[in-house]
This record gives C-alpha cells, sequence and structure tokens, in this order.
C-alpha cells in the first residue's frame, strides 16, 4: 500500500515537471494482485483531450472499458475538469507484467502516460474484497471541496463501440458519489442525433451499489438506460448527460458542536459525463437480399391462418408474427400477395414489445384480413422476411409456411353490396405495358422505292386519262367510219353471206335439197344487193351484172355468179343433174370471196 | 369474222398493267423474312440487344418498315434506352400515321422520359385535318388514289361505248366519282409527304442540354431539355439548329444533340 502511493506520487510529480498544462497518469487500483483478481487502471487527464490511444494490456483480460468518466466542477470561479479512461482488468497468470504507457494530443503534443507494473501472486488475497467491504462512503475521513469532481461524477458506459445500422446499443448513464446528495435533475435529455431511441423504464427506486472506480469505492446508481439504434453509417456521438445535484458537504470541524453534528454545507454541483462516439458500420451489401427492410436483430417468423376452409365474402386472417431481439418497432409489414380476386386490406399491427436492460425484445404480430370472393382453392404463398444478424454478421431469410385455403361457394348476398345484383363485374386491370412487337409480317420495302413518287406511279397515273383520249378519239373515228350507210351495208354483206351460206351448210348436211338451194340463193341475192347497192326491188340478174360490169370485174366471175344463180334457181323446181351440192356450195362460197377480194 | 370488240381488249389491258403494279405493295424478300423471324424471336426470349442488332441488319440493307422501326423501339424499350425507342417508334410512326399500336407505345415511353411537356392545344379543324391526311399510310394512299383513278377512267371509257341506257348512267357517275376519289387520295398522300417533310423532327439524345436564345455558345440560357424528348427543328444555322418544343418554346441546340427522326 505504501509502495503504491509512494509510486503515485512520484508519478504525479514527474508529469507535473513535465507538463505544467495537462497531466495524463495512470493509476491501478492495486499493483499486487492475484490470478482471476479484478482491479482497475485508469487514465486520467485534467484536461480536455483527443485521439486517445489506450495501450495494448497483452498479459490481462480486460473485462469492462474502456469506460469514459468526466467531471467538471466550478467552484468559485475556478474551475477543474478531467476526464478519465478506466480499465477494468483481470490477471490471467503469474509473473510481474508491465501495463504501457497511454497517449492523448492535447494542444498538438502528444502526453503519454508512466507505465505501471503489476505483480500476479498465485491467490487472490481474500482480505483485499473485506476491506472494500468495510469501506463506506461515510466512513472517509475527509472531504476535499475543491476536487469534487473525484467525489462526484457521472459516467455514460455502453456496451460497444464497433455496431451495424440498426444494431442496437446500450447505454447506461451512472451517478459515482462518495458525497451525500440531497437531490439531483438532469439538464435536459440528450440529443441522440443519428439513433433511434428507447427508453428503458426504470422500475421503482433508483437501488444504489458499491463500486470500485479507479480504486476508490463509490456509492453507484444507473440514473438512465437507454437502448439506442443507430439510422446511418458514420461516426455518431452520444451526447453526454448533464445533472445538476445538491450535494451535501462534510467540513472539517470546527469546534465541539461539529464534532456531534457534523460540519455540513450545501453545494449545487453540476456533473456531465463524456461524449462517446460510436463507429456505426453500414450493413453489407454482399449477399443483401432484394426484399431486405432494414431488420436487424435476430428473429423468428411464425405465420398462421384462423380457418383453412371457408365460404366466398367471409372473413379469413392471415397472421404473420415476428419474434426477437432487435429494432423491432423498426420492422415494417412484410408484403403478402394473394390472388386477385382475393380482397386484401391494410395489416392490423399488434406489438408486444419489452424494454429491459437485456435490450428490445419481444414480438410484433401483422394481421392481414382477407376475403376470397370467389370459390375456389388459393394458395397463400410463403413471405419470406429477411433480417441482418449483427452476431453472425450475415443476412438471413426465414420463409413461412404456405397455407392452402380452400373456398366453397357462398351466400350471394353476404357482403356483397346491394347494388350490384348480377354476377357480372370489371375485369380487373392488374398493370399495363406497351403493345407486343408486330410479328405477322415485315412490310419491307428498299429506301426511296416506296410506291409514291416512283416512276410506275406516275406511269399509271397518267394511263387512266391516256387511255380515256384514246378511247374519245377512237369513238369519234367510229362514228365517222359507221355515218355512211351504203358502205357500212357493203361491208356487212359479206357477214350476212356467210350467215345464209353457214344456214345453207346445215340444210346440206341435213340432206334437205330445196331448202339448201334456197338458202344459197338467198345468200348470193343477199350479199350482191348489200354488196351493189341495189335495192330489193330492182334486184335482177341484168341489174347485178351490169352493176358488176360497172365496177370493173372479171366476166369469167360474173359468168361463174351467173351460172351459180342459174343453177340455185333451176334446182328449186327441177333437180340438178352433173353438179353435186357440195359443188354448188363451194362455188357460191369461192364466187362471194373472189368478189370480196376485188370490190 | 375478223371483227372485234375493241374495248374488251382495252379492259383486259388496264387489268394487266394492274396485276403488274399490284405486287409493289407487298415486294417479299426470303432473307429479310428469315433475319425478321430470327429477330422476333430474339425478342421474345427477352435478348433484346441482340434482336435490336438483327432488326438493324434488315435496316442496314437499305430497307424501311414501319414494323422493323416499331419492333426495335420495343425492343430499346424492354432495355430502357427511351431516347432510341422513341426515336423509332416515331420513324415508325412516320410510315404508318394512324396505326394504334406506334401511337399507345409512344404514349408509353413519354411516360418514361424526364420532361413532361403539354402540348398547346391545336385548333380543331387542323386535329382533324392532320388526322385525315395522316389516316393511312403514304404508299398505301398513293396506291388506292392510282386504282380509284384508273378505274374511273375506266369506267368512263365503258360510258363512252355501251349502248345501254342504264349501264352508261350507272358507268358515268361512278366512274366521276372513282376519279374523284382518286384525285383526294393522291392529294392526301401529296399533302402527307408534306407534312412530314414540313415537320423536320428530332430526338434528344444528350442527358441534359441547355437551350440557348441565339445559336452562340455565350448566348443567353433559355431552358433545359433532357434526353428522349421530342423536338420540331425550324431551322438550321451551320452546327446549330432551332428547335420547338411541343409547348411552343423555341431555341437554339447545337445539332449533335439530337438525332433525326
Amino acid at each position: 500500500m505504501k509502495k503504491r502511493i509512494t509510486l503515485i506520487i512520484g508519478l504525479l510529480l514527474c508529469t507535473s515537471l513535465l507538463f505544467a498544462q495537462g497531466k495524463f497518469v495512470a493509476t491501478a487500483s492495486k499493483t499486487n494482485v492475484g490470478v482471476g483478481e479484478q482491479f482497475e487502471v485508469d487514465f486520467t487527464i485534467n484536461a480536455g483531450g483527443t485521439h486517445y490511444t489506450q495501450p495494448d494490456f497483452h498479459d490481462f483480460q480486460v473485462l469492462s472499458g474502456p469506460n469514459i468518466s468526466s467531471s467538471f466542477a466550478s467552484i468559485n470561479g475556478v474551475s477543474t475538469m478531467s476526464i478519465s479512461y478506466g480499465y477494468i482488468l483481470t490477471a490471467t497468470k503469474e509473473g510481474t507484467f508491465t501495463i504501457d504507457e497511454a497517449a492523448i494530443v492535447l494542444n498538438g503534443h502528444t502526453l503519454t502516460t508512466n507505465s505501471i507494473k503489476i505483480k500476479v501472486k498465485g491467490q487472490a488475497p481474500p482480505q483485499q474484497a473485506q476491506q472494500a467491504q468495510a469501506a463506506a462512503p461515510d466512513d472517509n475521513p475527509k472531504v476535499d471541496t475543491k476536487d469534487l469532481s473525484k467525489q462526484i461524477f457521472v459516467r455514460a458506459v455502453t456496451d460497444k463501440t464497433r455496431a451495424y445500422v440498426g444494431e442496437q446499443i446500450k447505454v447506461y448513464y451512472k451517478i459515482y458519489t462518495r458525497v451525500g446528495i440531497l437531490g439531483g435533475q438532469p439538464d435536459k435529455a440528450p440529443d441522440l442525433n443519428g439513433f433511434w431511441n428507447q427508453d428503458v423504464q426504470s422500475k421503482g427506486q433508483n437501488t444504489w451499489k458499491s463500486e470500485v472506480y479507479k480504486g476508490i469505492r463509490y456509492n453507484v446508481t444507473t440514473v438512465k438506460q437507454s437502448m439506442l439504434f443507430p439510422q446511418h453509417a458514420g461516426d455518431l456521438t452520444i451526447d453526454p448527460l448533464a445533472i445538476t445535484f445538491m450535494v451535501e458537504l462534510r467540513l472539517p470541524s470546527r469546534n465541539v458542536l461539529d464534532d456531534m453534528y457534523g460540519n455540513v454545507k450545501d453545494l449545487k454541483y453540476s456533473a456531465k459525463s463524456q461524449p462517446i462516439t460510436i463507429h456505426a458500420m453500414a450493413l453489407p451489401t454482399a449477399g443483401k437480399p432484394a426484399d431486405f427492410t432494414g431488420a436487424v436483430g435476430n428473429y423468428t417468423v411464425y405465420s398462421d391462418v384462423d380457418k383453412k376452409e371457408l365460404k366466398a365474402n367471409e372473413t379469413l386472417n392471415y397472421t404473420i408474427d415476428i419474434s426477437g431481439t432487435g429494432n423491432l418497432n423498426l420492422i415494417n409489414s412484410p408484403k403478402i400477395a394473394p390472388p386477385v380476386d382475393v380482397e386484401k386490406y391494410d395489416p392490423k399491427t399488434n406489438d408486444h414489445i419489452v424494454v429491459d436492460s437485456n435490450g428490445v425484445s419481444g414480438s410484433r404480430q401483422f394481421s392481414y384480413l382477407l376475403i376470397p370472393r370467389h370459390q375456389g382453392n388459393f394458395t397463400l404463398n410463403p413471405v419470406e422476411f429477411t433480417f441482418f444478424n449483427p452476431s453472425t454478421q450475415k443476412y438471413v431469410t426465414i420463409p413461412t409456411k404456405p397455407f392452402t385455403i380452400k373456398v366453397d361457394k357462398g351466400d350471394a348476398q353476404a357482403n356483397v353490396p346491394a347494388f350490384n345484383s348480377s354476377e357480372q363485374q370489371d375485369i380487373k386491370l392488374l398493370g399495363n405495358d406497351i403493345r407486343y412487337i408486330k410479328t405477322t409480317s415485315a412490310d419491307v420495302f428498299k429506301d426511296g422505292e416506296g410506291f409514291y413518287n416512283s416512276a410506275l406511279y406516275y406511269i399509271l397515273l397518267l394511263l387512266g386519262p391516256v387511255l380515256f383520249i384514246g378511247a374519245l378519239f377512237y369513238r369519234r373515228w367510229m362514228t365517222e367510219y359507221n355515218s355512211d350507210i351504203v358502205r357500212v351495208r357493203s361491208r356487212e354483206a359479206s357477214r350476212m353471206a356467210a350467215k345464209h351460206l353457214a344456214f345453207a351448210q346445215k340444210e346440206l348436211t341435213a340432206g334437205n335439197r330445196s331448202a339448201f338451194y334456197d338458202a344459197v340463193a338467198k345468200g348470193l341475192y343477199g350479199y350482191l344487193s348489200d354488196k351493189l347497192n341495189i335495192p330489193v326491188s330492182d334486184l335482177n340478174k341484168e341489174n347485178i351484172i351490169t352493176q358488176l360490169q360497172a365496177r370493173k370485174l372479171d366476166s369469167t366471175i360474173i359468168t361463174q355468179l351467173v351460172d351459180t344463180m342459174d343453177l340455185c334457181e333451176m334446182a328449186r323446181f327441177a333437180p340438178v343433174t352433173g353438179i353435186s351440192e357440195q359443188q354448188v356450195f363451194d362455188k357460191a362460197k369461192n364466187t362471194i370471196n373472189e368478189i370480196e377480194d376485188k370490190i | 369474222m375478223k371483227l372485234k370488240i375493241k374495248y374488251n381488249r382495252l379492259n383486259r389491258g388496264l387489268y394487266l398493267l394492274l396485276m403488274l403494279a399490284l405486287p409493289m405493295f407487298s415486294l417479299g424478300d426470303d432473307k429479310v423474312n428469315a433475319l425478321f423471324d430470327k429477330a422476333n424471336q430474339l425478342y421474345a426470349k427477352a435478348h433484346y440487344p441482340e434482336a435490336v442488332q438483327a432488326y438493324q441488319q434488315i435496316l442496314n440493307e437499305g430497307y424501311q418498315s414501319a414494323v422493323i422501326y416499331f419492333n426495335t423501339g420495343n425492343a430499346y424499350y424492354k432495355m430502357d434506352d427511351m431516347p432510341s425507342a422513341i426515336l423509332y417508334y416515331e420513324k415508325a410512326h412516320k410510315l404508318a400515321p394512324n396505326d394504334q399500336d406506334i401511337g399507345i407505345n409512344i404514349q408509353f415511353a413519354n411516360l418514361k422520359i424526364a420532361d413532361k411537356i403539354e402540348p398547346q392545344p391545336e385548333f380543331f379543324v387542323n386535329r382533324w385535318w392532320h388526322s385525315f391526311i395522316l389516316f393511312l399510310p403514304v404508299n398505301k394512299l398513293a396506291g388506292l388514289g392510282v386504282l380509284f383513278f384508273i378505274g374511273g377512267f375506266a369506267l368512263l371509257i365503258w360510258y363512252l361505248f355501251t349502248r345501254s341506257y342504264i349501264i352508261k348512267k350507272a358507268t358515268f357517275y361512278v366512274g366521276v366519282i372513282g376519279i374523284l376519289a382518286g384525285i383526294v387520295y393522291i392529294f392526301m398522300a401529296n399533302r402527307q409527304v408534306s407534312y412530314f417533310d414540313g415537320h423536320h423532327q428530332a430526338i434528344v439524345f444528350s442527358n441534359s442540354v441547355i437551350v440557348k436564345g441565339s445559336p452562340d455558345l455565350n448566348a443567353k440560357p433559355l431552358f433545359v431539355i433532357h434526353d428522349g424528348t421530342k423536338v420540331n427543328v425550324n431551322q438550321t444555322n451551320q452546327n446549330w439548329i432551332e428547335i420547338e418544343l411541343p409547348n411552343g418554346n423555341t431555341g437554339w441546340i447545337t445539332a449533335d444533340n439530337v438525332k433525326d427522326i
């Protein structure tokens, strides 16, 4: 004990000589410890330093820490402050070990502490614990009014300094005191920017426990417990909690009365905890499922339906129950996808969430109301619930059970609005999309080869008028051509003759001789009448001969014609000998052809 | 015996000419059809970039077709490339102005682009007039026009030579109406071509373009348009084009920001 005090005093002197401005010292609650015995090591600076670097406690096991506490006192205009980084260590093996220096930066200078030698013996000395038990705050011999910050302070303690977004962090605000407290009032609740905060409701009175901190025994109580969930990645600061106390200071006795009743003075004192920085890590993107909605913790999922067989238009309750620990309040309702003609309502949320010193736990139940509108079977597909488990650092997806629901034919009237009397209903539009590609025909044409403006287009356009004009001219020519009745008759003559001769031919094959000769004669006379423009009244042989002679026809043809005509006339009354009917027919035909050729 | 009814032959010749002309409307090519089928299959399997390539191959052969433009636009739409999709839809629209599918898909694509422009309401006579001249693709209008024109004249020729009074009366009136209908169709085709020639349009392909007050880099910025927006090109000045938005705003941008339809 003596050794320890001298060591501390020596170190204090050393450091105070070296650094007039800031003192950064290491203290240990004991330097002789047994294996398994707990002891405390503190690194304390009497100013606000930054960039604290903790030593490597490789020979010891760190049970807790760094537990950061700060105190600030302003007495009669003189303000003092100190920040202390405390660790609770336990030795694991025997021997003499050194705790290395801790470092901190103050005003640009790096301050380091002394190193501490710890002797570890085989057994924890039992009397140490008894001594600690015996020590009570009221028994403290004297109170240093100037160093009130050592007598009463507020500490904020977290269970971790690195956490994933959404992972829960426990924060305790503790009061450490060695003086009597008449009353205390938190100045204001700390702003917890970047966190989602859930306070633990304290049950009843604060319980005071005694705790050894930095080698000094304090009465300790937890004033506030919170569960924090970082909301975004980055370094987030837990704001300090400030509490104003009325403390009862016991002053040294000045006279007998003081000895009897105590020389006591009441003092207002404000203490503030040290801000703590939490490094919030973003959730890993690798392997992040698409349906992840931000649930972090450890959960189980259970789903159920209240009936598996019902009538159409009756209600069905489908519940999904998520239970476990983590940010339960931030869990959104899972998306369920019942068939389209099952009516779905927004889920009702039932929470059974308990916030206690173990964290936020409980269950959140989503209850969906479904109304199948039509008869048939449908399946409630499994709903997948995804969360991130920070302890295994993996995403976990739990599917619920699928349910097959049998829907029987329901009463038409039940639950259906009165105006919807018929079974008909509008087709439900589920979504819309672009029209599908056309696949029937490519319908291509070469660039610049469209029909419009092509050569063919203009040719075809001109074709109509050109043909029409052509037709007009043709018709005019036709009317002119047909206007001369004599010429028309002459042109028509051969046709008429052909007609008679064809008839004659028919009679010939029928063997009707007299009719045959009659037809041939009619053909000849008719032809000549038309051809020579002789009226039927003037039609006789003499007239025909003079007309033919006037047209300078060969006399042989005329003789032949006259012969044939005579033959036909004779044959009408008497049988013809010496010449067959066929020969007569040929003769008549030849004569007509020859006249036609000549005239 | 040698006499013939001349106008029958005339009509027969006319039919022959039409028979020759008709294949112009459905020019088929085995290679094109094979490529077209392949591209459609790729599209059906959701291999959109490959489908675009195959359609592009047909277009690179020097062909054009509303169907192929439309299908290419669809493939681009599925690839979420809205400016290209709109460009091809508009090309298809130009070849088949009254096609409902094309119109609907243009609307869908326009919902997915950054700029929402309320078009100035068109005077209803203008709207009717445009929907009238855009009623059919230009080549179909031209084909119908020629058909009615020739048919009308054929009826008039028949009118000249027929003897029957009833047929004469019928052919005359029907023929005149046919010729008038042909003229209307040809006029529509002509108007449609001049409408598209006069409406020089382009699609913005740059992500965002600052529209300036004059063709000058230092000119005053007027407004910003984004990719996929259809603009009318009013005039060009070297590298600059004057654009007009459907809501009536005009301004100048450089020509490399847009692709012509």
